[in-house]
């Protein structure tokens, strides 16, 4: 039931994002009503995936109807956005692939071109100036952040790769020692010049 | 036997003539029928919906096909069903009720769902359809106010193509003692109260919680639905068995 809750929330997002880029509808037309059936081996789960003409349907299944059928672990799953790892992970029977591959292609390629016009869906609560200017407000931000996000990761790699000074060079520490030896000799010599002078002075 | 003496059935607790228990279940969901909707989402907790969607992950419906949603109310499943099935398939939603029907008419029209779907009041013990008419028959929390659900059962058996399928979503027996005391106790003393403060009728869904009860469980629904001819028939429990879903074909 967690599972059907949780598949439900899901498809309710797919279907607002059907909303928000209403172009999605005529790129989904083509597939409409195939049925494509992701497995999730290390979930155990199979989700069905529908677009039926206005809406999309998702739903935990146990049914084995489809005209696309997509199987993997999850992690497998996530790297399929590159088409380049297709062929070695099917030889490694890390996926499946089988049915008609263009309905697979069909819902990544719509998705993956999504174009969502937000300052006209802002501008329904805010009016046409503020949205845009909260739109521009977004971007900047969006953009500061990723500029933060590149400058971090730098630094990080840099931390990784460059040699971090933790503890004293060989040739520092034979100095440092050289150092405390004259140091020691010269305290020596004082020392004997000290007792020296006491000397003198108790003879007097 | 003697002639004259009436074959019985249960109405809830009660016992009433067989002949009567069809109207006095329509009584129920006329009177009910306006806040039909309302009252599933407060009774459950909006948890029907879950269960309604498992039934639809289950059905195997594709476009072109003929469904039967009996009993189909106020339209859950026929609405998803309308689109799944697209303009080359058929929705048939039936009801022994004309008022339910008419709530499930006027939502579905709302919704902008025409087309595809037909509504006919029928009576489920007698199914107006030719043999081997539907690839899917729904009904979804109906069967137990069916006066004789083996016929009923051998009705819709009848009119199944080969190959289809029937899907039935009910009230059963939870599977837990401690659930099954927790689930009587919401059942008999909190239900009629919010029927009474919602609907201002206490009366039906006291006959709600007592139909349940009466209602056949997993295993012995699963036998009627294997006597009626129904193979490979299997049921999967729902939040603990409050719920089953039985599934059978015909082939």
């Amino acid at each position: 039931m967690f599972t059907n809750f949780l598949v439900a929330i899901v498809e309710r997002i797919l279907n607002t994002s059907l909303k928000l880029d209403s172009t999605l509808i005529d790129k989904l037309a083509p597939i409409a009503h195939k049925q494509l059936l992701i497995e999730i081996r290390d979930w155990q789960q199979r989700f069905l995936l529908v677009f039926s003409g206005q809406q999309l349907h998702l739903y935990s299944t146990v049914e084995n109807q489809y005209d696309c059928m997509i199987s993997g672990d999850i992690d497998t799953l996530m790297t399929l956005q590159n088409p380049a790892m297709l062929t070695q992970l099917i030889r490694q029977d890390k996926l499946d692939l089988q049915g008609d591959l263009n309905i697979a292609q069909g819902f990544s390629n719509a998705f993956a071109a999504m174009d969502v016009d937000w300052p006209k869906h802002f501008s329904r609560y805010l009016g046409d100036a503020p949205a845009q200017q909260l739109w521009l407000s977004l971007k900047s931000a969006q953009q500061k952040g990723q500029a933060a996000d590149e400058k971090l990761a730098t630094t990080l790699s840099q931390l990784c790769q460059d040699e971090l000074k933790v503890t004293i060079h060989p040739i520092e520490l034979e100095q440092f020692k050289q150092h405390t030896r004259q140091l020691k000799g010269s305290v020596a010599q004082l020392e004997q010049r000290i007792n020296r002078l006491l000397q003198n002075h108790s003879i007097q | 036997m003697n002639e004259n003496q009436q074959k019985t059935t249960h109405f809830g607790y009660q016992t009433v003539a067989e002949t009567d228990k069809a109207s006095m279940v329509a009584d129920v969901f006329h009177s009910v029928a306006a806040k039909y909707d309302v009252m599933n989402d407060l009774m459950s907790f909006g948890i029907h919906r879950l269960w309604k969607r498992q039934t639809i992950a289950s059905s195997g419906v594709r476009k072109g096909h003929h469904v039967l949603d009996l009993a189909g109310g106020t339209g859950d499943l026929t609405a998803k069903f309308s689109q799944l099935v697209g303009e080359t398939g058929q929705v048939v939603l039936g009801d022994i009720n004309s008022s339910m029907l008419k709530v499930g008419r006027e939502k579905l029209h709302n919704l902008g769902l025409v087309g595809n779907i037909d509504y006919v009041q029928m009576n489920a013990e007698a199914l107006p359809f030719p043999d081997n008419s539907f690839d899917l028959i729904t009904i979804a929390f109906g069967l137990r106010n069916v006066t004789d659900k083996d016929k009923a059962l051998r009705s819709m058996y009848r009119i199944l193509k080969p190959g289809g399928r029937l899907l039935v979503l009910e009230f059963s027996k939870p599977e837990h003692e401690a659930l099954s005391k927790a689930y009587d106790f919401y059942s008999f003393n909190l239900l009629p109260t919010m029927g009474k403060l919602v609907a201002n009728d206490s009366e039906s869904y006291k006959y709600l919680a007592e139909s349940i009860r009466m209602h056949p469980d997993q295993d012995t629904l699963k036998a009627m639905m294997n006597d009626a001819g129904f193979e490979q028939t299997t049921y999967q429990n729902l939040t603990g068995g409050i719920v089953a879903l039985h599934r059978g074909f015909k082939y």
